[in-house]
């Protein structure tokens, strides 16, 4: 079955009408996980663009059709795991249980109680959506944010040029948690990503499951909302974003056959408007070494 | 109330939902005779504005907000974006 076919038979959990901007990647992100995960499920949206769109029903305008939890930006693994241990007990093995967090909630505040769930092996699946920022509150750094990134708090100016440091690749950390699975995946290639949430569902009923999904932001990075999917396009042809899987310790890398350079990527992106030619240099060597080190983790 | 495609009941007797049409600048427009009803612009349709009736592929106006991600990622080029008229 293709992955149309998938999308035409599950119903929609988030209800329309949320708040988050026009071609919105983390919403088509959300969207896709929760439907596929249906209604028997039991989400949890820690504070971010997501929570604040009012998927949690904060805002009395829309929510969703299965049970949700406005988890705090640093707890979201912690509870789901108190959560999924309680419907083990309870012996409701079919429930889905599932954490859709942004890349805040995920690399920086909630990164302890993630790491802890997963090193536990609570059977949940964790969805990160890295837009590279604390996008809600109007972009501030976070730590899977670009090197050279123009954001509110590293804005680019005469004392510095956007953010200084290299980005933290989130899903290689938590690969080494030896999880059950563990992926990155871009909207870009949706039947991938349908795939892999499938994927990651099955397996979040045998341990703990992660998916990485490239999420582009069209308001904070500063570039036109159709643009959305063809910058995930190009993140992952510039090998920014690589596509690959670990199911139970293997790796499996989507080889990339079109790849194109970081200067290719950056051109027309605001938010990179500022960005140096050893500042490009350096996050081409970022990406050359980090797609090195997969291959050789894949070749295994 | 009778609106099926979502699971739950809208407008007065149901949920209120926040009118993102009223975002819209310029809509999508699908030209029926270049689309394949290949489904690529409903799976990248951030709100879900996009839907299919047996095996054909409508747009519905009431919650497109206008990003005009399906009329770039058509590969048919079937979708083009029109001027909102009030």
């Amino acid at each position: 079955m293709s992955y149309i076919d998938v999308l035409k038979q599950t119903q929609n959990v988030m209800t329309p009408g949320s708040s988050a901007c026009q071609g919105c990647g983390g919403e088509l992100i959300l969207r896709r996980v929760m439907q596929i995960a249906g209604n028997n499920s039991v989400f949890a949206v820690p504070p971010g663009c997501m929570a604040g769109a009012g998927v949690d029903g904060w805002n009395f305008s829309n929510g969703c059709t299965a049970p949700i939890h406005i988890t705090l930006l640093d707890n979201t693994a912690s509870f789901m795991s108190g959560v999924s241990e309680m419907y083990q007990r309870k012996g409701r093995q079919d429930v889905n249980i599932v954490a859709i967090a942004g890349d805040g909630a995920t690399a920086d505040c909630g990164f302890q109680s993630l790491s802890g769930a997963a090193e536990r092996g609570t059977k949940m699946l964790y969805v990160c959506y890295d837009n590279e920022g604390y996008m809600n509150t109007g972009y501030q750094r976070s730590s899977t944010t670009s090197l050279g990134s123009s954001t509110s708090t590293t804005p680019a100016g005469a004392a510095i040029n956007g953010k200084e440091q290299q980005q933290k690749y989130v899903p290689l950390i938590m690969a080494m948690h030896n999880i059950e699975y563990c992926a990155t995946a871009s909207p870009s290639n949706m039947a991938d990503l349908v795939a892999k949430i499938q994927k990651g569902l099955e397996a979040s009923k045998r341990g703990f499951a992660y998916l990485h999904v490239f999420s582009p932001c069209p308001t904070g990075w500063k570039f036109a909302p159709d643009q959305s999917i063809a910058v995930a396009r190009k993140a992952v042809a510039a090998n920014l974003c690589p596509i690959w899987e670990c199911d139970k310790g293997v790796f499996k890398l989507t080889p990339n056959r079109r790849p194109i350079t970081i200067a290719e990527f950056v051109a027309g992106i605001g938010k990179f408007k500022k960005l140096t030619e050893e500042e490009i240099a350096s996050i081409q060597s970022l990406v050359d070494e980090r797609w090195a080190l997969l291959e050789k983790l894949a070749a295994e | 109330m009778n609106d099926t495609r979502f699971v739950t009941p809208l407008g007065n007797d149901g949920m209120y939902i926040l009118d993102t049409a009223a975002w819209r600048i310029v809509r999508p427009v699908m030209d029926k005779e270049k689309c394949i009803n290949c489904g690529v612009c409903m799976g990248y349709c951030p709100v879900n504005s996009i839907y299919a009736e047996g095996k054909e592929i409508r747009i519905s106006y009431d919650y497109c907000k206008g990003c005009g991600i399906c009329a770039a990622e058509c590969p048919k080029q079937a979708i083009h974006m029109e001027q909102e008229v009030k």
